[in-house]
């Protein structure tokens, strides 16, 4: 009978349907992005049990610290002979894996630029989950100088397959044997190495001979595996003090692997991001719920006839309402159904939309299934219950006459209330889809102090020396070609540093400073500002033992005139010269660090960064230019130039912003579409219902303009009753949301968002009344 | 609003396997009548013995149960349901009185061709002609054999040739020993019934009777 009533009232039941799937799908979609986030690194059998090494630094003026860079002494010297910890592995990048990567190859020729290249204990393999495909996962990082594959890496190595065994050159200089094919890790995972080099090279490959006993280099990772049922926070007791001789205030603590991705750093910023997206999912389950409720209710007065005909035929009041909440409940279930299909036909695309490896298969996460199942019963009854008791209420002579239960025209009933919700949560999430929406654009757009725009650098690793100057001449010969400059490190990337005393400061104070080594031309290049003072300049030679720092380490040092001061760094007292204006370093949402700048001069280091800033919109032919100049220049060594764009852009914060972004911009369309939905049903059942009055009306020769204000006003009362509530509402999220630098709310944003809503209403309205008048009176008369 | 009263004073006997007509003009409170005979509606005031109970302070839950089963509706726009084909519909009453499928079908199967409409069991009420649709809403009417059969103006819509059937129909029924109240416009199907009664602005004004009934209402 349901199934006959649908195909009989198509456009009904069309509009029901939309409505429910794309609330459900939408529901659907946002709660596995949701869940996903807190499925990172699950994959690993054991997963409770793992732990990552971090340090707590307590800064002076510097925000309170967390990072996952620490020393290889804590782990070989402090961690070792805990009894609470079963297995430790000791991690550090190959090259720097923020900067460019390694060049590997099998013959020497054909260099693949390979990132995420990890030296490791073989621990890791007894603490993290790893598929060997090739190999033998008991001894593959047993050997010096063996080398473990991802399969993605090993594919590209070796096309044919057969990797084991077979040599690989890393930056045509060290040779390694490969032991181990492992199946690529999944992409929610934390810690994802594209490859793995034995620790035990570590020293003789890197020249950092007593590493193990170095407490000041904080470069390496750690991981643990606790024993079972060991208490991590006693392990934390033990080691809470293990710096104290060295860093005063830095406290290494362990935590667990569950917190690595939503929550590392005790940052709530993400909790904040996720909640809002729940609540915003949640608004939309709401919101189409209501617009179901609207339409059953509208459409019952379709079935007056029925029930009367039924409660004439002795079907009791309890029995209807049964049929109908079974009714309520079925469509619901189908809907949800079919959402759940929809959501997982439009993963794939999402996926590829949103990226970042966010979407997890339905199937991956057994308890969504039944949240979503839950939620569907829940939504399917409550939103059965009230047309359910209209209907089942009607009396059955006057339903038999077809006549319409009066509706109080004036005070308050639930459908007025419905309807304030309804668009009240419709405001709401459109102001508050673009104020994500502006703030994360804010973030990705925002000046981050340096070119970021066109710049190309490449990292080069070399046997070579001398002067970087004759290359540089000759890449300014081509118009192209604007600067170029060599540095141990690019503005975006954080470089490591060390506690510095200060002039000042007191002798037993300390504040951690990053520095970087940077040729002459590395300020313009990267069009950094100077604040005052000066660049490093051939003119001055006595600049070798001269110094920039950054706006925030002026400030950190208390300097009023920065300009003579000295620093004592590695040992050797820099005098500052001149001070670099603050630029964003690493990720838009960082805080500002104290920094310091050296001068490399121009001569050619083992390993550095060249970067070549070019004329705007000759991308091209600058990349082939540098292309051509640096092969001439080192034609022994692999390179492969980046544009800086295409780096911040991909920073994982900054794909974390886009994420976002994009995903409520999917939340804004879809709320705009379920709002039309039900304030496109709502009309139309009012319209119908008010049919009569309209052919009396037009028999009496109103106008329609009149009719249209009637028919429309208290309609737009209500829209202006939503709009005090969802203003207030969404400016509160705009207070609570997370991150340092806010961009400034603005008023039309409140307007655009309830402008649509308006628009929307009064399309529909305009759309249904037309539509209504054109029919002629008589008809409508006659229809009683 | 202004209250109107329908039905005023009005005191009837009504007796087992009787065949009432009841006539007035539009707005004398025929429907009202009905409505509270059959249990649709109930009287402000006054008595109502069913069957020898009295029911006038019988909520709406009991009235339902009291009216499944016990009696039959039929109406001038026959009240079919769309959405059911003709089976369905005949099979409402029996579903309301929660009857084992078996014996559902079996009852339905018997009353259809008794009816001469066994034949559209599947089709859709608006397939059929008006006095098609009148047969099956007397067969949903009697599926239950009920003691009682209201008809409001059975054969309002129908052609004369129609309406003769269906007035066979209830008077063969009649002969079984069902009790009947039929309101009508048409004299010459009022005359069919044993007794006549006449509704004016809510009063009873003229009953004509050729027959004496133990009542049943």
């Amino acid at each position: 009978m349901l199934f006959r009533r649908i195909f009989k009232e198509k456009l009904l039941y069309l509009i029901i349907f939309a409505n429910l799937i794309i609330g459900y799908a939408t529901f659907i979609v946002i709660s596995q992005f949701i869940s996903g986030q807190f499925m990172w690194d699950n994959h690993n059998t054991n997963y409770d049990r793992i732990y990552r090494l971090q340090l707590f630094m307590d800064q002076k003026e510097n925000k309170i610290k967390h990072t996952w860079s620490v020393t290889a002494a804590l782990s070989r010297k402090d961690l070792i002979d805990l009894p609470e910890i079963e297995k430790i592995a000791l991690i550090h990048d190959v090259g720097d894996n923020n900067k460019n990567g390694v060049f590997l190859s099998v013959d020497k020729k054909n260099q693949i630029l390979s990132r995420f290249g990890y030296y490791a204990d073989q621990s890791v393999f007894d603490i993290f989950t790893f598929k060997f495909i090739e190999g033998d996962i008991k001894q593959a990082l047993t050997e010096p100088y063996s080398i473990v594959l991802s399969k993605e890496l090993a594919d590209k190595l070796f096309p044919g397959g057969n990797a084991i065994g077979k040599q690989v050159y890393g930056e045509n200089k060290v040779v390694f044997n490969v032991t181990g094919v492992f199946e690529d890790l999944p992409l929610r995972t934390t810690w994802r190495p594209v490859y793995l080099l034995p620790m035990l090279s570590y020293a003789a490959i890197t020249g950092q001979k007593d590493y193990e006993n170095n407490y000041w280099g904080y470069s390496f990772h750690t991981y643990v595996l606790l024993k079972p049922n060991a208490n991590p926070a006693a392990i934390d007791n033990k080691i809470h003090d293990a710096l104290k001789d060295f860093r005063k205030e830095h406290y290494p603590y362990l935590r667990p692997m569950s917190k690595l991705n939503v929550n590392p750093f005790f940052d709530p910023s993400m909790y904040i991001a996720i909640g809002l997206l729940s609540f915003l999912s949640v608004l939309i389950l709401v919101l189409s719920s209501i617009n179901f409720i609207n339409l059953q209710t509208a459409s019952a007065t379709n079935r007056y006839r029925e029930i009367g005909i039924l409660k004439t035929l002795g079907f009791n009041k309890r029995r209807l309402w049964f049929q109908f909440m079974f009714e309520s409940m079925s469509i619901t279930i189908a809907a949800s159904l079919t959402g759940i299909l929809v959501a997982q036909m439009a993963l794939p695309s999402l996926n590829s939309m949103i990226g970042w490896g966010t979407f997890p298969g339905i199937l991956e996460n057994p308890k969504l299934i039944f949240i979503i199942l839950a939620v569907t019963l829940i939504t399917g009854f409550l939103s059965g219950i009230h047309p359910a008791y209209i209907i089942s209420s009607y009396s059955p002579v006057a339903a038999l006459k077809q006549k319409l239960i009066p509706e109080k025209s004036n005070g308050i009933n639930l459908k007025k209330i419905l309807v304030t919700i309804q668009f009240s949560i419709s405001v709401f999430m459109l102001i508050v889809a673009f104020i994500i929406f502006r703030q994360t654009n804010f973030m990705l757009t925002k000046d981050m102090g340096f070119n970021n725009q066109t710049v190309l650098f490449s990292n080069i690793v070399t046997n070579k020396n001398g002067s970087f100057e004759p290359l540089k001449q000759q890449l300014l010969e081509h118009r192209e070609i604007k600067d170029a400059c060599v540095s141990d490190y690019i503005p975006f990337i954080l470089p490591g540093g060390d506690d510095l005393n200060w002039e000042g400061g007191k002798p037993d104070e300390k504040v951690f400073v990053r520095y970087s080594n940077i040729s002459y031309d590395f300020v313009p290049t990267y069009e950094l500002k100077m604040i005052s003072g000066r660049n490093f300049s051939k003119e001055f030679p006595a600049d070798r033992n001269n110094c920039l720092i950054n706006e925030t380490a002026a400030k950190v040092f208390g300097w009023k005139d920065p300009i003579g001061k000295r620093i004592k760094a590695s040992g050797k007292n820099y005098d500052v010269i001149g001070v670099i204006k603050d630029y964003t370093v690493f990720s838009v949402s960082n805080p500002n660090e104290p920094h310091l700048y050296k001068l490399l001069q121009d001569s050619i280091v083992s390993n550095a960064v060249y970067s070549i800033n070019f004329v705007p919109g000759k991308e091209k032919e600058a990349m082939n230019i540098v292309k051509e100049e640096f092969q001439k220049f080192f034609p022994d060594d692999a390179f492969e130039f980046s544009d800086i764009k295409f780096l911040t852009q991909n920073e994982s914060a900054v794909k974390a912003y886009q994420s976002f972004q994009k995903i409520t911009s999917l939340i804004a369309i879809l709320t705009i579409i379920i709002s039309s939905i039900g304030i496109f049903g709502l009309i139309l059942f009012m319209t119908q219902r008010k049919m009569k009055e309209i052919g009396v009306r037009k028999v009496l020769g109103f106008s329609y303009s009149s009719l249209y204000i009637t028919l429309s006003s208290w309609f737009i009362q209500l829209i202006f009753i939503s709009l005090l509530l969802a203003w207030p509402a969404a400016f509160y999220v705009y207070k609570v949301l997370p991150g340092a630098n806010k961009y400034g709310i603005q008023i039309w944003e409140f307007l655009i968002a309830s402008l649509i809503i308006l628009a929307v209403a009064f399309a529909t309205i305009s759309y249904q009344i037309v539509k209504a008048l054109k029919v002629r009176p008589v008809e409508i008369l006659k229809d009683e | 609003m202004v209250e109107t009263t329908a039905l005023n004073n009005v005191n009837l006997e009504v007796g087992k396997g009787e065949f009432v007509a009841v006539m007035g003009p539009s707005g004398c409170g025929k429907s009202t009548l009905l409505n509270i005979l059959g249990l649709l509606d109930s009287s402000d005031s006054g008595e109502y013995y069913f069957d020898g109970i009295e029911i006038s302070g019988f909520n709406e839950k009991q009235r339902t149960n009291l009216r499944k089963g016990n009696i039959g509706f039929i109406f001038q726009g026959f009240n079919l349901i769309d959405d059911l084909n003709i089976y369905e519909n005949v099979e409402l009453p029996l579903l309301a009185l929660g009857e084992p499928k078996s014996q559902r079908r079996q009852k339905v199967d018997e009353i259809l061709e008794k009816m001469r409409i066994g034949h559209r069991r599947s089709h859709f009420p608006k397939q059929l002609s008006g006095g098609q649709q009148q047969r099956v809403a007397i067969a949903r009417a009697l599926i239950t054999r009920p003691k009682v059969i209201l008809a409001d103006e059975p054969t309002g819509n129908l052609d004369s040739a129609n309406g003769e059937q269906v007035m066979q129909l209830l008077e063969e029924l009649n002969t079984t020993g069902t009790t009947i109240i039929m309101v009508t416009h048409s004299i010459g199907h009022a005359e069919r019934a044993h007794r006549i009664l006449n509704l004016f602005d809510g009063q009873l004004l003229l009953e004509r009777s050729d027959k004496v009934f133990e009542p049943v209402l």
